[in-house]
């Protein structure tokens, strides 16, 4: 981070301002998941005795202002403001408003260059300026007159600027640490994944990918990833959401990992600390690698779930799943950060290509993660409700078949899930032994041949 | 070495930062390229818009890079500006990648004067009259919403004088002019090595057209089909390997950071009205509008400026296919060129005399109509296996069915097709038919008080179940001269039985069917009886 302090006196004690020494700057970074990071510059401080004004440029320009802390011995904080009035050549005439200018007239003809002091009067619309004892509108004859400013105002600023007003118990240079929040500075996970079908084993990479929009840079920062995201008390008005339903989204973990590791922590986060101090440049994105494992076993599957009395006209796709452990033993070895796991095979050339990508949340060691990465195309399911028949006033029996094709020339294993079996449904009868994943759903585990087909037949009892 | 030079009431200059060890290298244009063409997994089966290709690609592009010793940024440059910067992958490298990066600022005025704010430059103010031009040497204060600059004289607004002022820089202040990527990366010896990148990149899309032809006698079709694929892109793959890919994948990435193609300086100044006239305010109201449009949609602007557009390059070659885990690869066999802005056909596949059954059909609901009319649907159905000249995967697209008429072959209707795998049955959508109207009648219901069952709910409210029996007719006119098959459908209610009827039904999809064949200029009736069983609620 470019943060250049400027001390200056307070006009009442009417000291010149001085620059604190750079050199000894330590930035550090500390980026979590809810796109907040926590900034921390120290550095040498080289500030007068009593009170006075210290600015920092170019700290982020969407600094939660509420949030910053300036620590340095000796030094009390009397007010701190953030000043986003930015320098434009508006604000520079509006602000010279009843002050001298200089104008620079040159002559068309023979160049001759003529310069004369004149007040500004008014910037509305246009800018009327009082010169001498006449009153004139600036460049109203069209003709190039240049308007020289002697100085910038101090409260118009290049860059939004911080400005925090000190009260020093003694002169002299001290190390002082700015820290705040700001918003702005993301990070999340990117993976990798390498599938082998020969050897049912997957090559995952996982990248640990920095954004950064808040309109600074951040030089040789020391940076420390949180995988995790506080809570933050939102202002401004809240309305209550509502809630509507939503059919459950498919559940990538399978098994919650009960591995500890080795990674460092806070709290319950963990954390994630860069190797070696890093410039994150504005509107950048920075990849730094952080898991790089070879040859784990993984297992390529299929899965259909079929909503209550669902009927599809034409066969619809199974979804493809790879399954595979985080674990230390034949898994990744590590806890994975939130992010998106994208597939890649090798095609009959040797070149890998892109077969789909999954989500996966923040996940501990050791867990079995089943991600599905889109729609099987020769693996297809064709449920079809074949009968109901009213039992009584309150059940109801239902016939159900579910035709499974598979056009590869390997025979595949499809986990077919029924699921709305709610209150106390029964399966009076099926074709294939089921197991109850849960009280709402069923699963058969059906074996398709090679181009061929396998119909699983099931007669549900239900109150509705 | 970096000098920062600053102005605020008076002169402080910068502290020098400790010499900066890394090396800055460009790694050569690629020398072989790779293109993976996705169709957008939400598009319907219509033609492609090149403005707004909702698909992505796989690029893959090899390069060899020359790397001293020490701390090198390698920069990659011409990628696509639709890349996903965080699909990138470098392959190759010997070891010692720290980072990568993708900077979505791009050169432009705009992000140089924003870069240069605070350094030194030289203004270049030029007489008009006598063109003589003066250099004065000054810093750039500020570059918000217009430029304020500083020289010796103090501090002016940059193009308001009305002296035609111009900055010039020393450098480009490490501003890339094309989409770029770059690594970090260590290396003990200097090296000289070929690497892959590779990234997914949006702004590319596929589709498959396919055209078919039925045969005079209505027994076959020919059936034929091109890839177009199209990349909307402002970089062109030359000679690349090029392959589609078909299936629905999922896609989770976000919306990417649009690359900044950056804008002209805007010198804004203070108002500026004459007492003479009010146009310059609307100039530059004009241009402040002009650069907000520019803000909201550079990519869109892009397009825009790129014209001609709408080129389509058909390629003579026939596309392979293979399989490619759930997925199905087609692969073009010949290197070709993906060019910028361009959609580019590849003929998939040409099948002819594929046997085919014309089918007419309709959904009733004899419950609920009353005497309604329907026209028929028209179907061509086969299935997709090797006896009937097809037996491979047909990817989702749109199809267009021609028929002969004399000489000629007129489209008769366009529908979609579904990822259809081997073996599957196939059902083309052939539009309907005027000459075939279905009309369903409901003639009587009967409720048998014998079978009644009333249960007490609460005092005055019980419920009462009853069995109901209903007969009813459909009948269905041809108006051609030729007998048709005929497949009537039933959509039945929960509990609702076919328990008589005077054709055979069978079931289909759980609901009954018959199927029937319709004499030449005739009339058909199908008289059938329904039973159900139904629940009431009964207030006395």
């Amino acid at each position: 981070m470019r943060t250049r302090v400027i001390v200056m006196a307070s006009a009442l004690l009417g000291t010149v301002p001085v620059a604190a020494s750079a050199a000894d700057r330590a930035v550090s970074v500390t980026i979590y998941n809810n796109d907040l990071a926590l900034i921390q510059d120290k550095r040498d401080l080289q500030v007068q005795g009593g009170r006075q004004r210290v600015e920092f440029q170019d700290v982020s320009a969407r600094i939660r202002p509420e949030t910053v802390s300036l620590a340095a011995s000796d030094l009390s904080i009397v007010e701190q403001n953030f000043d986003f009035d930015l320098l434009t050549p508006g604000k520079l005439m509006e602000k010279a408003v009843g002050q001298e200018i200089t104008l620079v007239r040159v002559n068309p003809l023979n160049g001759v260059e003529t310069r004369e002091q004149a007040q500004v009067l008014a910037t509305n619309g246009g800018v009327v300026l009082k010169i001498g004892d006449h009153i004139e509108v600036l460049r109203d004859d069209g003709l190039p007159v240049r308007v020289i400013f002697a100085k910038v105002p101090d409260n118009l600023r290049a860059h939004p600027t911080l400005s925090v007003t000190v009260n020093s118990t003694r002169a002299g240079t001290r190390t002082a640490t700015l820290s705040y929040l700001t918003p702005g500075l993301g990070w999340k996970a990117d993976y990798v994944a390498l599938y082998d079908e020969k050897e049912s084993k997957i090559d995952v990479q996982g990248w640990i990918t920095l954004t950064n929009s808040t309109g600074t840079t951040y030089d040789n920062a020391q940076t420390l990833l949180v995988a995790g995201a506080p809570n933050q008390v939102e202002g401004g008005n809240q309305y209550p959401q509502q809630q509507f339903y939503r059919p459950q989204p498919r559940n990538n973990l399978q098994q919650a990992g009960t591995e500890s590791g080795t990674r460092e922590r806070l709290g319950d986060y963990y954390l994630y600390p860069l190797a070696e101090r890093t410039t994150i440049a504005n509107q950048q994105t920075k990849q730094v690698s952080f898991l790089d494992v070879r040859g784990v076993p993984a297992e390529h599957g299929y899965e259909y779930r079929n909503r209550w009395l669902g009927t599809q006209e034409k066969p619809a796709s199974a979804r493809t799943t790879y399954s595979f452990s985080t674990g230390s033993k034949a898994g990744l070895g590590d806890q994975l950060p939130a992010g998106i796991l994208r597939f890649y095979m090798k095609d009959q050339r040797g070149d890998p290509q892109f077969i789909g990508e999954s989500r996966i949340d923040h996940t501990p060691m050791g867990s079995r993660l089943s991600l599905d990465t889109g729609d099987a195309f020769d693996v297809k399911v064709k449920p079809t409700v074949l009968k109901r028949t009213r039992l009584s006033t309150f059940d109801w029996q239902s016939d159900m078949s579910y035709e499974l094709t598979n056009a590869l020339p390997r025979p595949v294993v499809v986990k077919l899930l029924q699921d709305g079996l709610i209150a106390d449904s029964r399966i009076l009868k099926e074709s294939l032994k089921s197991t109850r994943r849960s009280a709402d759903v069923a699963e058969w585990s059906v074996t398709v041949p090679a181009n061929g087909s396998t119909t699983v037949t099931a007669t549900f009892e239900t109150r509705f | 070495m970096r000098r920062h030079c600053w102005w605020l009431g008076l002169v402080v200059c910068g502290v020098a930062h400790a010499a900066d060890p890394v090396h800055e290298v460009a790694a050569d244009p690629p020398n072989d390229l790779a293109v993976t063409v996705y169709r957008s997994p939400y598009r319907s089966a219509g033609s492609l818009e090149l403005d707004d290709l909702e698909g992505f690609a796989l690029i893959r592009e090899t390069r060899v890079i020359r790397i001293p010793a020490g701390e090198t940024r390698v920069r990659f440059e011409g990628v696509a500006d639709g890349i996903e910067p965080v699909s990138a992958i470098v392959s190759g490298l010997p070891g010692g990648l720290i980072e990568r990066n993708r900077d979505a600022a791009l050169l432009s005025p705009e992000t140089l004067i924003a870069a240069t704010a605070g350094k030194a430059v030289t203004l270049v103010r030029s007489n008009r009259r006598t063109g003589k031009a003066e250099r004065v040497s000054g810093t750039i204060t500020a570059s918000n919403d217009g430029v304020v600059f500083h020289t010796a004289d103090g501090f002016e607004a940059l193009q308001c004088s009305g002296f035609p002022e111009d900055v010039e820089f020393t450098s480009t202040a490490g501003l890339a002019a094309a989409p770029t990527l770059s690594i970090l990366v260590r290396t003990a010896a200097p090296l000289t090595q070929e690497v892959t990148l590779s990234y997914l990149a949006r702004g590319f899309d596929w589709a498959a057209d396919y055209s078919a032809t039925l045969s005079p006698d209505g027994k076959t079709l020919d059936l034929g089909a091109w890839v177009t694929l199209g990349n909307s892109n402002g970089i062109g793959f030359p000679s690349a390997h090029t392959q589609v890919v078909a299936g629905k994948l999922n896609r989770e990435t976000d919306e990417v950071d649009p690359i900044d193609l950056g804008g002209p300086v805007i010198a804004r100044c203070w108002p500026q009205g004459k007492t003479s006239d009010v146009a310059i305010l609307q100039i530059a109201r004009d241009a402040s509008e002009r650069r907000s449009a520019a803000l909201a949609a550079p990519m869109a602007l892009a397009a825009k400026s790129a014209g001609a557009l709408e080129e389509i390059m058909v390629t003579g070659s026939r596309i392979q296919q293979e399989q490619l885990g759930d997925l199905k690869l087609y692969r073009v066999p010949e290197r070709t060129t993906v060019a910028s802005r361009q959609s580019k056909q590849v003929r998939l596949l040409d099948r002819q005399a594929i046997p085919v059954r014309i089918l007419y059909t309709a959904f009733v609901s004899p419950e609920e109509t009353e005497g309604q009319s329907q026209i028929a649907k028209v179907l061509l159905r086969t299935r997709n296996v090797k006896e009937s000249h097809l037996g491979l995967p047909l990817p989702s697209g749109r199809l267009s069915l021609f028929e002969h008429h004399g000489e000629d072959s007129l489209l008769v209707n366009e529908a979609p097709v579904r990822d259809t795998a081997v073996n599957e049955e196939v059902e083309i959508d052939a539009g309907t038919s005027n000459d075939v109207h279905v009309v369903t009648v409901a003639e009587e219901t009967n409720i048998d008080e014998g079978t009644a069952k009333t249960i007490s709910l609460v005092p005055g409210i019980s419920l009462r179940n009853v069995a109901e029996t209903g007969t009813g007719r459909t009948e269905i006119s041809n108006a051609r001269s030729a007998p048709i098959e005929f497949e009537l459908r039933m959509r039945l209610p929960d509990g609702v039985r076919v328990i008589r009827a005077d054709h055979r039904v069978g079931t289909k999809n759980g609901q009954p069917i018959f199927r029937l064949t319709v004499p030449a200029n005739g009339t058909l009736t199908v008289r059938y009886q329904l039973a159900s069983f139904k629940t009431e609620l009964v207030r006395p």
